[in-house]
Parts: structure tokens; sequence; C-alpha cells
């Protein structure tokens, strides 16, 4: 029991910590954006907000240590993909943080259920905030999905091809996610960047600046996308082909075993009875 | 710089080239979009300018998705069917339901069909159930000498359920792309999915009636129940049921009275079977449900009853929360989802032990419970001194965190919720992506003007509606048998809704007329139905994979396959009835 206390807080400690400092910041973010003269002398931002001071400056370091103590930690589990190339402890540690948005986004809504239609004392930050982490959620869940290999792929002709073939094949994939990321960026960087230095909220009552962060998490977490395609083909490289099937056996495989100890465990409860 | 018409073919093409040398789905899509941008405006207008143009489009559309409050609702409902699969609510509902129709000519997989369907209503995948019927049912069937394609058909086909009878994430996914109400889709695939599921129900009767070798029946237990007193004693457990639920209803009701919530209001939609005047009505309701019991049954009937049923009441209880609130205008899909990932959860750690045994846990620890809670209620009305969070809002948000820390400590369930987040994760950013990359793509489409080109086009053409509703079933059954659902909905949805759309109502279908407003739900419905087949189909259906994994060694894909053939054509039934008479959808809508 103590140990997978302490084994789940050692794969979410720092996750945690991060995700804690970077509500800060989503927050807050202004008062650095303001300190590194982003800001325009005469936009709102410089009349809501302060510039940073050392509490800001400490919140940015304990970020950055989190980030590479978490990076340098991260493993995966029997149900997960090794992490054999480059990028790949990056993408897994963002993954954890993801997973714990997601219960945190859940609690979210059960806390505002709960106000709602029990004590009639709805809150005005719930929804916004759900919707405002669930971007993030969206975002950060295809870069695990990539360190993963589990994006949707037709494997009827590639699985016939010879190795070179499909090394071809995955070298054009990689080329044209590249070719993606860098169209996403010529047409958008302009929208997002002025949207960040100008802090554009969502213009409601909790205000969350939703239009400031998603619209640059787009740009930064497609560019984290492409750069773990480039990462999975050098790791894939040398590897001999693999089969694939349409159903991710690994899955079912630690599916089965769970199960079949539950069963066994409930027929050891009749025989008891 | 090229005409719509060139556009769409290079795209046709290079989609089908894109595909065949495995690119994955999402940014073979998101990359042909900027495809048919630079095919529209030339690489001048697109390129010329950094950090601006027409490409911003793609990053427009892709923000808009991701602020769609509607989508939140898929990681949550797979975040609750990976719970659910790991739960142990299903062993438990086999064994019930099991109970109940043992000596039935084709009992298990009659118990199959019906668990796969209260299973479907729970979740709204596909996957875990084939997984979780072939591991709980499989092998019962196999062991009596059940046939074994009636006993493979069963499974697959009643496990492929999940996206046909509502929630299914399937309809959430064709209600976001093409701005249809998912709550009238969830309500008008009701009848379509029971009537499949009841066409499953009924060859399976027939066949195992017609040749019993195929179905023998369990040996007999002693002391058994039999016959009429088994039906007496559903019907106690029946009576349970409605003394339990007309009881919560009663307490609700009753708390909205007294908390004066429920004063009707001019304008305003009274909360649904809220307002004072059910009091009543479930009061009358509860009483002859508990004269019932204690009247007619007696306490050792309602004593066995309760025992043979109970396993029942988990699932009861989750599809009460989920559809509950979607059909009850509770809450919104969204809302719905968490509910459900809450009500899998608690239920999950309280399967751990049986319930006398919580009871003595709850009697022991009284004292640290208390004290716990007094504890949670003074640390609220500090913070709410300090902050101003208010008193309810702070002991609910402490409450609650003291809530999950102890149930994350029964058993394994902290590790049950580590490994659900994970695959949930995996499995949002495998559909999340690809619907990122398809809305590039359509947006960019859009633009250039390619659904209206081909609307007009299939529709100038002049072919007779039903042929081209035919077509279109086919161009889906054809692309089943090789992609996933979520590609086929978020890339020729877009194409072929429009010309559903355009085509004239009045020749839809043979019998009774189609509502026009209900057009865009029955295609969803229909295209549901298709996807059907597709867990199905050779070569690729995921059912059979599915449950090659967890079926003994000697049955071989083929062989799951060949079992099923006559599943597949009672999906084709129930699709053609779908067409032949379109209004069922209207019904309860």
């Amino acid at each position: 029991m103590q140990d997978k206390i302490k084994g789940i807080v050692g794969e979410l400690g720092w996750p945690l910590l991060f995700l804690t400092m970077m509500g800060y910041l989503a927050w807050y973010l202004p008062h650095l954006i303001i300190a590194f003269g982003g800001a325009d002398a005469n936009g709102a931002i410089v009349h809501d907000y302060r510039s940073a001071n050392i509490g800001d400056y400490l919140v940015v370091l304990v970020l950055a240590v989190a980030l590479v103590m978490g990076v340098r930690t991260a493993t995966t589990s029997a149900i997960e993909d090794d992490i054999d190339g480059f990028f790949d402890r990056v993408s897994v540690f963002f993954g954890r943080v993801t997973a714990l948005l997601i219960s945190i986004l859940v609690f979210v809504m059960l806390f505002e259920v709960v106000l709602r239609y029990i004590f009639e004392k709805p809150t005005l930050w719930a929804n916004e905030l759900s919707l405002w982490m669930a971007g993030f959620i969206f975002l950060l869940a295809g870069l695990y999905a990539m360190q993963q290999r589990s994006h949707i792929r037709i494997f009827l002709l590639y699985d016939l091809f010879p190795r070179p073939l499909q090394k071809l094949a995955d070298t054009v994939s990689v080329v044209l996610i590249w070719a993606f990321t860098v169209a996403m960026i010529w047409g958008a960087y302009n929208e997002a960047k002025a949207k960040l230095l100008r802090w554009e909220t969502f213009g409601t009552a909790f205000d969350p600046p939703i239009p400031a962060t998603l619209k640059s998490m787009v740009l930064i977490v497609i560019t984290l996308v492409a750069i773990q395609a480039l990462s999975n083909l050098i790791a894939d490289w040398s590897k001999a082909p693999q089969h694939h099937s349409p159903v991710d056996e690994d899955e079912i495989a630690e599916l089965k075993h769970e199960l079949e100890e539950q069963l066994h465990l409930n027929k050891d409860d009749e025989a008891k009875v | 710089m090229f005409d719509i018409g060139t556009i769409s073919l290079v795209l046709l093409v290079a989609m089908l080239v894109l595909l065949a040398i495995g690119m994955p789905l999402g940014f073979a899509s998101a990359f042909l979009g900027v495809g048919v941008l630079f095919m529209k405006f030339g690489p001048d207008f697109l390129f010329g300018n950094f950090g601006q143009g027409p490409l911003n489009i793609l990053s427009q559309r892709i923000y808009g998705l991701l602020t769609d409050y509607v989508l939140i609702s898929i990681p949550l409902f797979i975040f609750m069917a990976n719970l659910l699969e790991r739960s142990g609510i299903a062993g438990e509902m086999y064994n019930s339901l099991n109970v109940w129709l043992n000596r039935t000519r084709g009992g298990i997989a009659i118990v199959t069909s019906i668990m796969a369907v209260i299973m479907a209503a729970m979740s709204g995948i596909i996957g875990g159930e084939v997984v979780l019927l072939g591991l709980i049912a499989l092998p019962q069937m196999l062991r009596l000498g059940y046939n074994q394609n009636l006993a493979i058909g069963t499974i697959c086909a009643s496990g492929s359920l999940g996206t046909m009878i509502p929630p299914s994430i399937v309809l959430i996914m064709y209600g976001l792309i093409t701005e249809t109400s998912i709550k009238a889709l969830f309500t008008a695939s009701f009848l379509p999915g029971l009537m499949l599921a009841s066409f499953f129900i009924i060859y399976i009767i027939v066949v195992t009636n017609l040749d019993p070798s195929k179905a023998p029946l369990p040996e007999k237990k002693e002391g058994e129940p039999e016959g009429l007193k088994k039906a007496g004693l559903f019907g106690t457990f029946l009576a349970i049921i409605v003394a339990g639920f007309s009881g919560i209803l009663l307490l609700r009701v009753l708390f909205f009275t007294v908390t004066g919530q429920n004063v009707a209001v001019e304008g305003v939609e009274p909360i649904s079977l809220g307002s004072p005047d059910y009091i009543l009505k479930f009061g009358i309701v509860f009483a002859v449900a508990m004269a019932v019991l204690f009247l007619v049954a007696g306490k050792q009937a309602t004593a066995t009853a309760w025992d043979m049923g109970k396993g029942l009441v988990a699932p009861i209880v989750v599809i009460g929360v989920v559809l509950g609130s979607i059909y009850g205008g509770i809450t919104g899909i969204t809302e719905a989802a968490g509910m459900g990932v809450i009500a899998v959860f608690f239920i999950a750690a309280l399967l751990h032990r049986p319930f006398p045994e919580w009871l003595e846990l709850l009697k022991a620890r009284g004292v640290p419970i208390a004290i716990v809670l007094a504890v949670v209620l003074g640390l609220a009305f500090g913070v709410d001194k300090i902050t101003g969070f208010g008193f309810a809002e702070s002991s609910v948000f402490l409450g609650f965190i003291v809530l999950f820390g102890a149930t994350l400590r029964v058993g394994s369930m902290s590790e049950l919720v580590m490994d659900s987040l994970k695959r949930t994760l995996k499995s949002t950013g495998k559909i999340i992506w690809v619907t990122i990359g398809a809305t590039a793509l359509a947006g960019a489409y859009t633009i250039a003007g390619g659904p209206t080109y081909i609307a007009n086009t299939i529709v100038g053409a002049d072919l007779p509606t039903m042929g081209i509703i035919l077509v279109m079933m086919v161009i889906f059954l054809f692309l089943g048998a090789f992609m996933d659902w979520v590609g086929i909905v978020l890339l020729v949805m877009p194409v072929f809704l429009p010309i559903v759309l355009k085509l004239p109502v009045e020749e839809l279908g043979f019998i009774g007329e189609l509502n026009p407003r209900h057009v865009a739900v029955w295609f969803g419905v229909v295209f549901c139905m298709n996807m059907q087949v597709s867990f199905l189909s050779p070569p690729f259906g995921p059912a059979a994979f599915y449950l090659k994994s967890v079926a003994p060694p000697h049955i071989t894909l083929t062989d799951i396959f060949k079992g099923f053939l006559p599943f597949i054509g009672i999906q084709l039934l129930a699709l053609s009835v779908l067409l032949v008479w379109p209004n069922m959808i209207s019904i309860f809508l």
C-alpha cells in the first residue's frame, strides 16, 4: 500500500508541481509580458496588471525545475509504449500533466453540478474553466498519442511493403507533417502573438484568457507533435517490420489479465460462501 | 488557381495515396487542407507575408473546434467506459442475469445480448465490451456445448451495440460535425438500436428452438426456484427497483419543495419530475411497491429476489445517472458524461467489498468519520471567512477532496484510475486529432466551394433519390470495412449530408413521410447502423480482433468471421427497415 502510494506520487509529483505553477502563469502571465516589454504601453493590460516581481520569477524558476526534473524522471508503465526516442520523455511527461488535467476537469464538473442543483449556487467559472482546460487536454492528448504510436493509420497496404519502402513512406509522412506545421505557423503566427501580448480574454464574467493562451498553444503543441513524429521516425528507423492489428493487443492482454483476476476472485468468494 | 473540380479530384487521389502509405489519418487530412488552399490561392497569395494570409483559416477552424463545449464529453465518455470495463460491474451483472434465464433455451446467448444492451446504455464506445463478453460468456457457452458460430456471433454483434444505443460517441461526433442536436440524435437512435438488439434475440430464440442441439440447457441445480416461482421472484425484484427509484425521486421532490426550488415561475421551464404535484404521484407508486413487497411477497421472498438481482442495481444506477441526466433535461451531455465518470468511480470502489462489510466498517469507524466531517466543516468555515469563497462552496470542495482521497485508497482504485486515465488519453488523442485534421481540411475545402459543387453535381444529375441513398450506403459499408468510423464521419459526412439535405424529402423511404427537420437526424442514425456492420465486416472488423484475443486458440479469425455472417445479415435487415421506414426515428422525437 505504501509502495503503491509512493509509486503514484513519484509518477505524478513533478507533473502536479508543474501544473500548479502553470496554473498561476496561465492567470498572471501579463506580469511577465509587461516586465519583458511585450505589452503595448497604451494597452489595457498595463492598466490591469502590475509588472513581474520576485514572486513571479520564483514561479518561473520552480516551473523550469519541475519541467526538467519531470522530464528526466518520466517513465512508462506496462500498458504503454516504451521510451526510446529522444523526445519521448517530454511527451510522456506532458501525458502525465494531461492525465491530471482530466481528473481536475471531472472534479470541477462535479463541483459545479452539486452546487448548481443541490445548493442552487451555480458558479460563474466552472463551465469556462472546463472549456479552457479541455482545450489543453485535446491538444496535449495528441502529443501523447503520437509518442504511443496510437494515431489512426491504415496498415492495409503499408504492412505489405518491404521494409525500405516502409521507411520511405514514414519519411514522406514526417516531411508532410512538418510541411503542415510550417504552414500553420505561417498563417497564424501574427494572430496568436497579438492575442497573447494583448492578453485577449473570453469576454465573460469569469473572463478566462482562452484566446490568448489557446491560440498560441495550438501552434506550440503542433510543433511539439512534429518533433515527436521526427523522434519516432529516428527511433523506429532500424527496427524490424512490425505487425499491426486493427486493435491494441497490449491493451487487451492487460484487460484480459485484470478481468481474469477479478473473475477468479469472484469464484473464490462463491467457494467461501 | 485551379477550378474546384480539379481540386476535388486531386484531393481524392492524394488522400488515397497518403492513406495507403500509412500516414496518420488526422495529419494526412491536415496536410491536404494546406494542399487545397495552395491549389485554390496559389503560392504567392498563400505565402506572400509571414504570419498571416488565408492559411489562418486552418488555425481558426481548429480553435473553434477546441472551444466546443460538447466535445468535452468525448474524453469523459471514454474515461467512463475505461473505468466501467475494469470495475467488476460486468461480472456481477452477468451472474444476476444468468440466474433469471438459465432454464430458457439459448439462455446464455440471450443473457449476453441483454447484458450488451445494458452495457451499451452505459458506455458509448465499443471494444472493451466485446472483450468483456468474450471473457465472461464465451467460456460458459462453449462449456455447455453451444454452437460455436452462434456463440461468437452473439458476443460480437451484441458487443458492438455500444455505439448504436445512446450514449454513443459516433452520434456525438456526427452531431458536432453536422451541427445536429445530439439529444435529438440520442432520442432518435433509441428505437432503431433496440430494434436491432431485439432482432438478435429473436434470431437466437428461433434458431435454438428449431435446433435445440445448438444450445443445450445446463444441469438443474438442487433447490433452485423454477417456472412461475421464478417469475414471481422477478416481479418482486422489479418491485424493489420501482420502490427504490420512486423513493429517491420522492425525496428529490420533497427536497425541492422544502427548499422552495420548484415554485412555478412563469416562463421558466419547471424542473422535470420535480414540481410539487409529483409528491403525490411518487408517493403512491412508492406505497404500492412497498405494499407489494411486504404484503404480497413477504420478507423471505424479498430477500431472495434481492440476492438474485442485486448485480443489476449498479448498471441501473449508472444508466439512471447518465441517460436520466440527458433525457430528464437536468444537465447537458457533457455534465452527464462527467457524472457518469463519478458514478462508475464510486461503484467500482463499493464493489471491492460486499455491502454488509461496508456497513460494519462504517459503524466501526464512526468516530473518526465524524471527526473528519467536523474538521472539514470547520476548515470550510475558516476558508469562507478568510477568502469569501462561500461556506457551501468551501465545504463541498473540501468534502469532495476528502471523499476522493478516501475512495482512491480502497483496494486497487488508484491503479485503476491511473491506468484508465492513460488509456483515455490515448484514445482521446487518437479521436480528437483526426477531428482536428479533418476540421482543417473541411474548412479549406468549404472555402474552395467543394461541398456545394459536389452536392450540385449529384443532385443535378437527376438520379432517383433512393438510388443516391443506396449508393451512399454502399460507400459507407465499403469504407467501413477498411477505415475507422471517426475517419468516415469526419471526411465523408461533410460531403454527403448536404446532398441528402438537398434531396426531395418526400422521396426518402417508402412508408410514411419524414419531417423535413428530421432528415439530418435520420441520416445520422442510418450512418450509425452502417457502422454497426463495419465493426463486424471482414477483413478488418475490429470486433473479430477483440474476440480473437480472448477466445481459445483453436478458434481462428476465419471461424470468427464465419460466425458473423447471419448477424451481418440481421444488421443489414435493420438498416433496410430504417431506409424503408425513415419515420421510425420520429416516434420519440
